[in-house]
């Protein structure tokens, strides 16, 4: 039996991301984030991130980024020229541009960057990204308590991530996690996340034979697909974005079965 | 290497056997056709097709009430295993959780390792090739170790609907025990911790409501002292004796040589050794 696909040699690599966001995340000030959430906008489904200001450190920002590029060193020696040249051109004008491009998942300003810079094209937005996370990890922190539910087809409430993993927790409840944010929401078992839906006969279920504690929630409504981990199963519970990585190969066979991370909401007259 | 434990608390055991269903499931060991014991208990004790057995058992506490006491019964994993002692094979092994597994394409069936279980839980399984020729092997409960490597829970804890079963790491599934056995104490005077030290201590630890003898079980099961004399001295000194042989007998190669090079120095020296 084997339940992941992904080489254990990237996991740790994540693992150790993991463990730097979580060590920058506590070193932030709860005040430099500032939100103005209120239960309308929630209801609504606008992300919190959209209502959120942040008073960046940018030094510290900058520090985050140097351990990143040290640990993708240790990790791919073949990367050593580019992460150098990188470094060296990092300052606190580039940064606040990062924070910001970051914040708005902004693809274009990073793919320029890249090229302009002759860097591989996903360097800059892997590591701006990877370095703007303990902001939106804290911000997801400070509301958790204020966001019991999501609204369908909206993401994340806080950071707008698509949903694409569930886990199965203490009484059976299904509950969402965002990868990214690492927010966490509760739902309804029989309901499609992307759509609504909860008629069951167009809700199926695939399991997998050689992976007991995981199946996928897929909608012939939407076409939309959520990853359901029963995570009571586990020995220790990894956090939302390492079990999103170890669990890809759910993402593989819900794609290849015509399923989609985000579902389409059919037009009609 | 973290050391795992599976803890069984009896006293939240309310008797569904879904543990002994999910082991057969995920195991994918057959059903046995069993006997009537006059309770509601389906095998006498594991068997190499039924890794674990729920225990009914009808007991007079000491007010003289009834009991009916429930246990689910399956391999202890004891750290210094008497069936890992015996094994002639070296087909029993420990693995880096700390449980206890056959390995089948070792095992010869010889049997030693049922006789010295000091709980009763191992057990042959009798086979018949394609020539018709019968053949046995040892069986008994994993922990799930196939599991254990993929991060996740034995089946038996996972499909425990009472918490009964935990898994985690020893020292917290060991604290946990012990509060256990305060909060019931009032309810069961003679509750206690069943960790035997006898056989270095278990990675299936249970809080009983009684005394162990009333579930079945040894008061202080020990490594059989032949075991011990078996792979502990017998083993090491037959080694060495081998080590022995063996130099003495690449002594006598060398200086038989080192004889004959003598011999022959003679010989090109012109003496007849013929004579």
């Amino acid at each position: 039996m084997k339940t992941s696909v992904v080489s254990k040699e990237y996991q740790n690599l994540q693992k150790e991301i993991a463990g730097i966001q979580e060590k920058w995340k506590n070193r932030l000030k709860p005040e430099w984030i500032t939100t103005k959430l209120d239960k309308a906008s929630l209801e609504s489904g606008i992300p919190v991130l959209a209502l959120t200001s942040f008073n960046v450190n940018i030094p510290l920002f900058l520090q985050c980024i140097e351990e990143i590029i040290e640990l993708l060193e240790k990790y791919n020696g073949n990367l050593s020229d580019q992460l150098s040249s990188l470094k060296s051109g990092l300052n606190d004008v580039v940064a606040e541009y990062w924070v910001e491009e970051a914040l708005s998942l902004n693809t274009l300003y990073f793919s320029g960057f890249a090229h302009e810079n002759h860097l591989d094209e996903w360097l800059p937005q892997f590591i701006a990204e990877t370095a703007i996370r303990p902001y939106l990890q804290l911000t997801a922190e400070m509301v958790q308590d204020q966001v019991q539910y999501g609204k369908p087809g909206v993401g994340c409430p806080v950071c707008g991530e698509p949903v694409r993993l569930a886990q199965l927790e203490e009484d059976g409840k299904k509950i969402l996690h965002c990868p990214r944010c690492l927010c966490h929401w509760n739902a309804s078992r029989l309901t499609c996340s992307h759509c609504g839906n909860s008629n069951h006969e167009k809700i199926q279920f695939l399991t997998i034979d050689e992976d007991p504690a995981s199946q996928i929630q897929v909608c012939e409504e939407c076409k939309g697909y959520t990853k359901i981990i029963d995570t009571r199963q586990y020995i220790t519970k990894p956090i939302a974005s390492l079990l999103d990585l170890s669990t890809i190969h759910l993402d593989f066979i819900a794609q290849e079965n015509g399923y989609m991370a985000i579902g389409e909401k059919k037009e009609s007259n | 290497m973290t050391e795992y434990v599976k803890y069984v608390d009896v006293t939240k055991c309310d008797g569904c056997r879904a543990c002994m269903v999910a082991c057969k499931n995920w195991n994918d060991l057959p059903a046995e056709q069993t006997e009537f014991l006059g309770s509601v208990q389906s095998h006498k004790k594991t068997t190499a097709d039924t890794w674990n057995v729920l225990q009914y058992i009808e007991h007079d506490n000491a007010k003289g009430n009834l009991e009916y006491l429930f246990r689910h019964s399956s391999c202890f994993h004891c750290t210094d295993a008497a069936c890992e002692k015996v094994c002639p094979e070296h087909a029993i092994s420990y693995t880096k959780y700390g449980t206890v597994v056959v390995d089948q394409d070792k095992c010869v069936g010889c049997g030693y390792c049922v006789n010295n279980c000091p709980f009763e839980i191992i057990a042959l399984k009798e086979y018949k090739d394609k020539n018709g020729k019968e053949y046995r092997k040892a069986h008994k409960c994993t922990m799930c170790t196939d599991r254990l490597d993929e991060g996740l829970q034995p089946a038996c804890v996972t499909t425990c609907h009472t918490g009964a079963m935990e898994f985690g790491n020893k020292t917290d599934m060991l604290k946990k025990a012990e509060q256990r056995v305060n909060e019931i104490k009032s309810r069961f005077p003679n509750a206690n911790i069943y960790n035997p030290q006898g056989v270095g201590g278990t990675h299936t630890v249970y809080v009983l409501a009684e005394r162990p003898s009333v579930y079945g079980l040894p008061e202080n099961p020990k490594v059989p002292t032949s075991a011990v004399l078996w792979k502990d001295y017998a083993q090491p000194i037959g080694k060495m004796m081998l080590g022995a042989t063996t130099m003495a007998v690449v002594g006598a190669y060398i200086s038989n040589k080192i004889f004959n090079k003598e011999g022959k120095g003679h010989d090109e020296d012109g003496g007849g050794s013929h004579e």
